[in-house]
């Protein structure tokens, strides 16, 4: 240990490759099996905006070349890996001619910083309650309400979302109801800003945590349990420990490392799961402009949107498969692992 | 004898424990009004079988006894404290700094992801608060030098450790605050005899240093007998016999003690085998050898875990040929291999002129069937969701045996009668409902159902009690006589060994030493290493020392001995050839 051996870099970096070019190619795969065509949509909505549409057919034929879908299977495929490998998805059907990859860098700060907010908010949470469930210290009182707690976690972020909107935005009126900073503060690195944006995301970090903490606690507990029963936990009692310490040194030390990898996996579910939270608190996130793409059969937006959770996931999973030896000594790196 | 002890205060009074845990089937008295005194200096033994009630007595003077256990009388006396009018605080002050516990389960005993040396300082810590470094690192190494354990142990991880320097690691914690009492819970139940004998002299010339108490729970009368003065027997919670150790095994009163003493197989002594049980067994209807390796050699990286070895195994009149050696010797490498599970590294292994590497779909079924397998772990060896019968009936039915319900009925019961168990009691149950005992019994009749012709024993009986363990034994050896069925015994146990076999091997670091009848190489040992397992094992027999004022027992010194020394071979039986190795070392 101490360092990482070359081989194992290596092995990791190609699994990472390997992984993200086939979940590209899925990703380009499936909404091409939709018997739905982008261009009439296109052309549905000019429709719909001018009442009717001459030449319809050269029109659709126009927006199929622009869009790049006229051309054979196999040609769209590779123009489309070359181009994903540098971030270039080509030009947005709905917001056309948009290039996809500024749709997703405007989206993608407001999301991670939400998402991570509000991950590692839970994470903290989630554990230390699930740690308190099983410890036989804890006060009667923190046993008796997490389970109730837990509650929340059945509740679809949608609803506990409105409902914290109802509560804290419309009738406290302590938060804003929507968007993601200030209408009237102008966006930089000004203390102004910050607030505002700190102000806006509180209530739907809340709403992901309210729903999500039971997820980690109810994990947590059951390793706790096992840990519980330990020899080396029984130990550290016999040579007459402080509780607290053994709690956190000899307990949560080990029963978290599964809930390590779990987390790392969780990054890129939650970008996806936040799609409805962004879409109620009209944040504009990563989520809603997912969600938007799929209404409007906006192919590069989806596949865009999806290439770039896979990534941050696949990244995420391939960083905790670097730092897990470090965390666990009894893992070690292995080049053929 | 006791008399001339007393004068001081005992380290530990125990007066009328009682000890109940409520269950919702009614109160369980674990312990009944138990009085017992130890002495500054004196290692006294608690011996019993499993629900004897030694933990629990011993957990209660750690007052850590598992919920809903609660001592319901009588009090626990730590030198002049009184632990039962103690605060929580007060009596974590007193553990480790007063009363050490040193736990059976060294495996686990240590934080997987800290290195030795926090573990040890976390303990320092906790009573004396944070002391300078080098403090902290003068004493920490002062006590792994004391259980001779290298000063780098205490840079590594728990995992990087032996079981043998777990152990020693945890005595090491145990001893660091100098306490009063020592409470070793099974200490070396883990570990082979070598070992055994080991971390035992260790623990012996550590206490007798630091003048401490020592409460040493066990089931093993051998190593009781070499390691303590006094002896506490229990039985059901109650203390059925206590005197000096010299007075309990020349003249036992209770008749359980009587038991637990001759339930220690010995080397020579009487078998506890039923010589009665005769039958001319089927005979194996096959011109190839049932078993036979050819040069196998087993390779874990750039560690020979087995050295090129070849026999054969005819089968026509079925043998129990033994295995023996410490762990690490490479005999479970050997059972894995026969079993189809490891591949050798080179070589081949042929079932009924098979290999079994390269047999096809059918060949390999019919192999699975006829090669059956017992292994060390009852509690592992069954799915907890199905009951027995099912977990009998599936393989029975998986290999095309059952004709109809009522025949596979008929085989389930022949084969619980034929390991000595109640067809009526057991196969209705679930395994947890069972006792280990009965589990290892099923696993045996699991075996037997499918007319196997080769069973593989790895360790069958080392996590059964010890009174169980002979009768087991004679289920499995039964099977050779009535059944036809050759038996590969793998074990450390080499007393057993002794009794069960026809043929003994004795492996040390993936070589045969030596080889031969029982008789002559556990009887007559020539092999250095064979005497050293032999004078490993602790004899029930105060006259047999166990290696004490000896110089010789270092066993770093003894295994370089054994490595150069000449393998020997003597004597042969029908059926089984075992070709000399060649080169060695």
């Amino acid at each position: 240990m101490g360092r990482i051996p070359r081989d194992y870099l290596v092995n990791r970096l190609v699994t990472l490759v390997l992984t993200v070019l086939i979940a590209a190619t899925i990703i380009w795969i499936i909404p091409r099996l939709s018997p739905v065509d982008p261009a009439e949509i296109a052309l549905g909505r000019m429709a719909a905006g001018a009442g009717s549409v001459a030449n319809s057919e050269e029109i659709l034929a126009q927006l199929r070349a622009n869009m790049g879908i006229d051309q054979p299977l196999i040609v769209q495929y590779l123009k489309y890996i070359s181009g994903a490998l540098v971030f270039d998805f080509g030009l947005s059907t709905a917001a056309f001619p948009t290039p996809v990859s500024t749709l997703i860098l405007n989206a993608l700060p407001w999301t991670m910083g939400l998402m991570i907010l509000s991950l590692l908010i839970t994470f903290f949470i989630g554990n230390l309650l699930g740690a308190l469930m099983v410890w036989d210290r804890s006060p009667k009182l923190v046993k008796v309400a997490i389970p109730a707690a837990m509650v929340f976690t059945s509740i679809p972020p949608i609803l506990s979302g409105l409902l914290l909107m109802w509560i804290f935005a419309a009738k406290l009126q302590w938060f804003p109801l929507t968007g993601a900073y200030s209408i009237f503060v102008e966006p930089g690195w000004t203390w102004e800003f910050v607030k505002s944006v700190l102000h806006h995301g509180f209530l739907p970090a809340l709403s992901i945590v309210v729903v999500t903490f039971g997820f980690w606690a109810l994990g947590m507990r059951g390793l706790m349990i096992g840990v519980q029963g330990e020899d080396y936990v029984k130990l550290a009692e016999a040579k007459g420990l402080r509780p607290r310490y053994i709690l956190y040194r000899y307990m949560i030390r080990n029963a978290i490392l599964p809930q390590i990898t779990a987390f790392a996996l969780k990054i890129g579910l939650l970008i996806a799961g936040q799609v409805l939270v962004e879409r109620i608190f009209a944040y504009n996130g990563m989520g809603k402009l997912l969600y938007d793409a799929i209404l409007n059969q906006d192919f590069p937006v989806i596949q865009g949107v999806s290439y770039v959770i896979i990534l941050i996931t696949a990244l995420s999973v391939f960083l905790v498969d670097l730092l897990y030896p470090f965390i666990d000594p009894r893992i070690r790196h292995e080049a053929n692992a | 004898m006791l008399d001339d002890v007393t004068k001081d205060k005992p380290v530990l009074t125990l007066k009328d424990l009682s000890i109940e845990f409520p269950t919702p089937a009614g109160v369980v008295q674990a312990v009944k009004t138990l009085s017992l005194d130890i002495h500054k200096g004196r290692r006294v033994g608690f011996i019993g079988e499993s629900g004897s009630g030694k933990t629990t007595t011993a957990l209660a003077v750690m007052q850590m006894l598992a919920e809903p256990g609660r001592i319901s009388g009588g009090t626990i006396d730590l030198g002049r404290t009184n632990i039962l009018e103690l605060s929580e605080e007060e009596m974590r002050r007193a553990r480790l700094s007063r009363v050490a516990y040193i736990p059976q389960g060294a495996m686990n005993s240590l934080n997987p992801v800290m290195r030795v040396q926090p573990q040890m300082w976390d303990g320092i810590i906790a009573h004396e608060g944070h002391l300078d470094r080098a403090e902290l690192k003068r004493r920490s190494d002062a006590a792994l030098a004391s259980v001779g354990l290298p000063l780098h142990t205490a840079e590594l991880y728990p995992h990087e450790l032996s079981g043998g320097m777990k152990q020693r690691v945890c005595i090491a914690m145990g001893i660091i605050l100098d306490p009063e009492l020592i409470i070793a819970d099974e200490p070396t139940s883990a570990l082979d005899v070598v070992t055994q004998r080991q971390v035992m002299q260790t623990l012996k010339a550590i206490q007798t240093q630091i003048g401490s108490g020592l409460m040493l729970i066990g089931h093993d009368m051998g190593l009781m007998a070499q390691t303590v003065d006094e002896l506490a027997v229990l039985k059901d919670g109650e203390l059925v016999e206590h005197g000096t150790v010299q007075q309990i095994l020349q003249a036992p009163a209770h008749p359980y003690t009587k038991d637990l003493i001759s339930s220690v197989p010995l080397v020579g002594g009487e078998s506890f085998l039923n010589p009665d049980a005769r039958a001319d067994a089927p005979k194996r209807a096959s011109s190839e050898p049932l078993l036979r390796f050819e040069n196998v050699r087993k390779d874990y990286g750039s560690v020979t875990a087995l050295h090129p070895m070849s026999f054969t195994l005819q089968g026509d009149t079925p043998q129990i040929i033994s295995i023996v050696g410490q762990s690490g010797s490479g005999k479970s490498t050997m059972g894995s291999i026969m079993l189809g599970f490891n591949p050798p590294s080179q070589g081949r292994v042929l079932f009924e002129g098979q290999d079994v590497a390269g047999m096809n779909a059918a060949q390999s079924l019919d192999f699975r069937k006829n090669v059956q397998a017992v292994f060390q772990d009852p509690y592992a060896c069954f799915n907890p969701f199905y009951r027995v019968n099912h977990a009998l009936k599936f393989p029975y039915k998986q290999f095309g045996l059952a004709t109809s319900e009522a025949a596979t009925q008929r085989a389930m019961e022949e084969a619980c009668d034929a390991v000595g168990l109640d067809p009526d009691l057991v196969l209705s149950r679930y395994p947890h409902q069972l006792s280990g005992g009965q589990r290892q019994r099923l696993i045996v009749a699991r075996a037997l159902m499918l007319s196997p012709k080769l069973l593989i024993a790895d360790e069958p009986v080392s996590m059964v009690d010890a009174s169980l363990r002979a009768s087991i034994l004679s289920n499995i050896y039964d099977l050779k006589d009535k059944y036809g069925i050759s038996i590969l015994y793998i074990t450390h146990d080499l007393a057993t060994a002794y009794h069960v076999s026809d043929y003994v091997m004795v492996l040390f670091k993936g070589h045969v030493v030596e080889a031969g009848p029982p008789k002559e190489v556990i009887g007559a040992p020539q092999h250095p290493y064979t005497k050293l397992l032999i004078d490993s094992i602790p004899w029930p027999d105060l006259d047999r020392s166990w290696g004490d004022g000896r110089t010789d027992w270092d066993p770093a010194k003894l295994e370089a001995k054994a490595a150069r020394a000449e393998a020997v071979y003597r004597g042969t039986v029908p059926g089984f050839d075992l070709i000399k190795e060649a080169t060695f070392g």
